[in-house]
């Protein structure tokens, strides 16, 4: 039995709205907004954009276990003051819990249950293989933007957010961040990150990220996914206890390749190469084992429960989170 | 398959080329990707599904190859060999006479005749030679012994049609020369064989007729004759006679045209093969030059047919001035002299005795006479007027008698002298003659023995002076057909006659023009616009001769003014104060004398014309021939396979067929090939080009769609 009480969302979205960054000063004398630190490069997070990120909210699909009470439910009934649930009294249970009322009326025993609001870690893993540093709008570029915004999201949801960047054979995850005051040590993390020299490990760095996940939380993969292994990515993520939201980013030369004539094409991260002669036919063919790949992922993620959503990176920020993401659910 | 130029097979060593080419075409662009994952796994799709793909590219080298080695074919220029159609050496004739103009085959007959000949070329023999002749009025070679044939279209293409009477025989005769050079030749005719004059000339070749024209082609009508007569009230007449050749009869419309004015129309209905005569009078006074055209009977009727020919349907007519012209005679009286006189036409006959002279000679009008003819007299004091002196008794301005001549013989006569034109003295007997010494000023006209002159004419101070030295019936010469022509000419060359031909001029034939006095020479201008300068042969000369009369129509010579003209001799220079004869209006002057001076009343100035007219009924019957008649000319073909030998019963030995030697015909196959190179290159091109093709469709279509779609 529920109560059938939803958490208060106002009063969160309230407590986001007065927690947010402080009013915007004039540009410095460098030309950058005068509230960004030094170490955050304005070009992925702008004043206009912050105030608009203010007005969403992750959408969390299904209450998740965590070891910390936080604004969101969880499975785990708590010691909190809100009533979720009666339970036939056991031996041990604490008396203070009984339930009088029940007691005079049906003459049985019943313990009271209380909704527990625990923390929720949002776990942004970055693909930093030196692939990601490719294409027009440059992928990386488009990754830590939506992680940024994302992120923010995040911790305008009082949820902690950590981000980890995926490159070589490990994943580097940075300190864990929780409130909306944070928002700039995020971007200045993010702008630190560049792209991994050498080839990378894709399933070996998730399978690291993986390891250093605690409890259940929400993890955004934000990757171009190519790498040979990268459907055992998507099983190694999505069998962790976290929900799972695969960011497949491509950009517009993959996407559609502006080839032409016999060409080598050699790999910018591990140097192999392969000829090519891109006449239409050719470029067709490779449009349609697009399509394909990306279908096979979106099945395997649909058959782990994961969500996955394909995009460009010459998709502007902004209709990405009001529209691609919303449409998706990933966002409420 | 054998090949004209074998040695551009080596050509083919191109092929190697071809490949290295191709081989390196294919070092490929390196290019930077984020990731061959995709790629990999497309290659072994692309391998295992769309061997399109590798044969669309080997297609494309082979067809490379393939050109190459068409071209290298085509340079070694492969033919293929037949019996060759004709002999080694031909002489190609094309008849441009005036019925070619026909119009009963596209273009016109000549020009179907110019593309038989073309055509026919090609069963010409390998290394064999051909000369063109263009057989119009007189023949003319146009290219000879030529084995190149691109030459040889070049130069029958060039051939241009006549507007004159055709003469094939001529043509032939050249034909014949250049045959019995050669042991095997043949004489090709491209002609309607509506021949004018059927030719006599014998060819010791082979002839054959490339005939051309609807066998049916007779609907013809022309203008055959045209004259301008002046009656004696002076009024005018014009005759035009029409003929159809044609085997229906035919409604045509005469329309007279003076001046580009039109005078007058007739309608008429001619019977086929018979003439129809139309007489227009009263002709205006003022008209100098008359057109005559022969149009459709009736410009509504659009289902009348045309006439064939259209060159024989105009023609032209100098119309001589009109002027009552004034002759005093004063002498004894001699009949047979007034009778011929009196014939002239547009002249008045006056008469007075020596004894009545001068006295008498005054006219009440006023005016002067135009010729003063005195006969066995000379007055003491010589008028300033044209003279016509008749045996004169004494010496005089007019010349110096120093004797008599008794039976004198006329010398040979001049051909050119225009005074004698159409005068045939040949049965002329002289009893008795004056013997003159001939002036500086004139010149002999009939000369007697010892070269004393009969009768000398020239300009004496600028008047124009004739002196006779016998009187003429101290002849024969009043009782021939000659005499009236004689005074005629002598009249009219002292009285400012036309110094052009009265009569149409032929096309082709040369015209004898007249100098002007004082004129250094005639600027001739054809009908067309091309204009000549012509000058006398000699200083001094008197006449010049036009040849080009290849065109129908009026041609006009205007004197050429000499450097250093001076006026004493000029027509303005009158060394009398008699008032000068008006002037006749288009009346050229009469041939000047030695000293070069004018008619009296001649404008030096004054245009000379003669009209240029077809007139020939035999041209325009255009209904094509028999090719027998021009066949039989040559010699007869040799039996085929002949080969010399005495026959079985000891016989003469057969002629040998020069067939049996002649190389073959060759046909080469250049055309076919060219064009299988040109449809390989489009479908190269096409086929290198697809992608680039379909690409920037496909930018089109998608800047298309997204400007709809915004």
């Amino acid at each position: 039995m529920t109560d059938g009480r939803e958490p208060d969302r106002a009063a969160a979205g309230a407590r986001t709205a007065t927690s947010g960054p402080p009013a915007p000063a004039a540009k410095g004398p460098d030309g950058k907004p005068a509230f960004l630190p030094s170490d955050v490069d304005p070009t992925v997070f702008d004043e206009t954009f912050l105030r608009q990120l203010e007005r969403l909210l992750l959408l969390m699909r299904a209450p998740v276990r965590g070891g910390l009470k936080g604004g969101r439910r969880s499975v785990k009934r708590g010691q909190s003051v809100e009533f979720a649930d009666y339970r036939e009294y056991a031996l041990g249970d604490d008396l203070r819990q009984l339930d009088w009322n029940v007691l005079a009326r049906l003459e049985k025993l019943f313990v009271k249950l209380f909704i527990e609001e625990e923390d929720v870690t949002i776990t942004v893993l970055l693909d930093g293989s030196k692939s990601m540093a490719s294409g027009r709008p440059d992928k990386l570029q488009f990754a830590k933007r939506a992680a940024a915004a994302l992120g923010y999201i995040g911790l305008a949801s009082e949820d902690k957010v950590a981000v980890s960047v995926l490159g070589g054979r490990s994943a580097r995850r940075r300190t864990a961040l929780r409130g909306s005051g944070r928002v700039f040590r995020l971007l200045a993390d993010l702008s630190a990150i560049s792209a991994a020299e050498g080839p990378t490990d894709l399933v070996a760095a998730a399978r690291h990220a993986a390891a250093q996940l605690t409890g259940r939380g929400v993890v955004i993969l934000i990757s171009d996914l190519l790498d040979p292994g990268a459907d055992r990515v998507i099983r190694e993520l999505a069998s962790t206890r976290s929900e799972l939201i695969v960011l497949h980013v491509l950009s517009p030369d993959e996407l559609d390749p502006p080839l032409e004539g016999d060409l080598r094409l050699v790999d910018v991260e591990t140097g192999e190469s392969i000829d090519v002669t891109a006449d239409l036919a050719t470029i067709d063919a490779y449009r349609g084992r697009l399509a394909a790949w990306k279908e096979s992922f979106a099945q395997l993620a649909a058959r782990r429960q994961a969500t996955y959503v394909d995009l460009s990176t010459d998709v502007p920020l902004n209709e990405l989170i009001f529209a691609e993401l919303r449409r998706r659910r990933v966002l409420g | 398959m054998p090949f004209a130029s074998p040695l551009a097979l080596l050509g083919l060593l191109f092929v190697p080329v071809v490949v290295a080419m191709y081989l390196l075409r294919l070092r490929r662009t390196e290019t930077i990707v984020p990731s061959t994952l995709l790629w990999q796994r497309l290659a072994a799709d692309v391998e295992a599904n769309a061997p399109w793909q590798k044969l669309r590219r080997s297609l494309l080298f082979l067809l490379q190859l393939l050109l190459v080695a068409i071209l290298a074919f085509l340079a070694a220029r492969p033919f293929v060999e037949r019996p060759a159609g004709l002999a080694r050496d031909l002489v190609v004739i094309v008849d441009t006479s005036a019925s070619m103009a026909a119009t009963d085959v596209p273009p016109d007959r000549l020009g179907a005749a110019k593309q038989a000949a073309i055509d026919a070329l090609k069963d010409l023999p390998s290394g064999g030679k051909v000369s063109v002749i263009e057989a119009g009025r007189t023949a003319r070679i146009v290219t000879t012994g030529t084995s190149d044939l691109g030459r040889v279209r070049q130069a029958i293409e060039s051939i241009r049609p006549t507007v004159s009477r055709g003469d094939l025989g001529d043509a032939l005769a050249l034909a014949q020369q250049l045959a019995i050079q050669s042991g095997d030749a043949e004489v090709l005719v491209a002609t309607d064989a509506a021949l004018a004059v059927p030719p006599t000339t014998k060819v010791d070749a082979p002839i054959r007729v490339l005939r051309v024209g609807d066998a049916r082609g007779s609907r013809n009508q022309a203008i055959v004759a045209l004259a301008v007569r002046t009656s004696p009230t002076l009024t005018r007449s014009v005759f035009v006679s029409v003929a159809n050749l044609d085997l229906e009869s035919a409604t045509r419309r005469v329309e007279v045209w003076g001046d580009d004015r039109l005078l007058e129309t007739r309608t008429i209905t001619i019977d086929p093969q018979a003439r129809a005569d139309v007489i227009i009078d009263d002709v205006p006074a003022d008209a100098s030059i008359l057109d005559v055209r022969l149009v459709a009977g009736d410009a509504a009727d659009t289902t009348a047919r045309p006439d064939l020919l259209a060159i024989d349907d105009r023609a032209w007519a100098v119309v001589p001035p009109v002027r009552d012209r004034n002759i005093l005679l004063v002498g004894p009286g001699d009949p047979y002299l007034e009778t011929a006189l009196s014939y002239l036409p547009n002249s008045r006959l006056f008469g007075l005795t020596p004894a009545e002279y001068p006295a008498g000679a005054v006219r009440k009008d006023g005016t002067s006479w135009d010729l003063i003819i005195f006969e066995g007299t000379v007055p003491a004091t010589l008028p300033s007027t044209p003279i016509l002196a008749i045996a004169p008794p004494t010496s005089s301005g007019l010349g110096e008698v120093t004797g008599t001549l008794t039976n004198p013989g006329i010398a040979t006569l001049g051909t050119d002298e225009p005074i004698l034109r159409y005068v045939d003295l040949s049965t002329t007997h002289i009893a008795k003659a004056q013997k003159m010494t001939l002036p500086a000023w004139a010149r002999t006209v009939i000369p007697g023995p010892k070269g004393a002159p009969l009768l000398y004419s020239g300009v004496r101070a600028g008047l124009p002076t004739a002196v006779l030295a016998f009187e003429p019936r101290q002849s024969d010469l009043p009782l021939e057909v000659a005499f009236p022509i004689l005074l005629a000419n002598l009249t009219g060359e002292l009285l400012g006659g036309s110094a052009a031909p009265t009569t149409a001029v032929k096309p082709g034939d040369p015209v004898v023009l007249t100098v002007p006095a004082g004129a250094a020479g005639l600027h001739v201008v054809a009908p067309d616009g091309n204009a000549v300068d012509l000058l006398p042969g000699a200083a001094g000369g008197l006449t010049v001769t036009y040849t080009r009369t290849d065109q129908l129509g009026i041609y006009v010579a205007t004197p050429i003014a000499a450097p250093a003209a001076s006026g004493a001799a000029g027509a303005s220079a009158r060394p009398s104060a008699a008032p000068s004869v008006p002037a006749a209006s288009g009346a050229a002057s009469p041939a000047a004398g030695a000293s070069g001076g004018l008619g009296q009343g001649v404008d030096a100035s004054a245009p000379i014309r003669f009209a240029v007219d077809l007139f020939d009924v035999d041209e325009s019957a255009i209904a094509p021939g028999p090719n027998r008649v021009l066949e039989d000319l040559g010699k007869a073909r040799i039996a085929p396979g002949a080969s010399g030998e005495p026959g079985a019963s000891g016989g003469p030995a057969a002629a040998i067929d020069p067939a049996a030697g002649r190389p073959n015909a060759r046909d080469e196959l250049w055309i076919p090939i060219v064009l299988l190179v040109l449809v390989g290159l489009c479908v190269e091109w096409s086929l290198y080009h697809r992608d680039a093709v379909l690409r920037m469709w496909r930018r089109v279509t998608g800047r298309l769609r997204r400007t709809g779609g915004a």
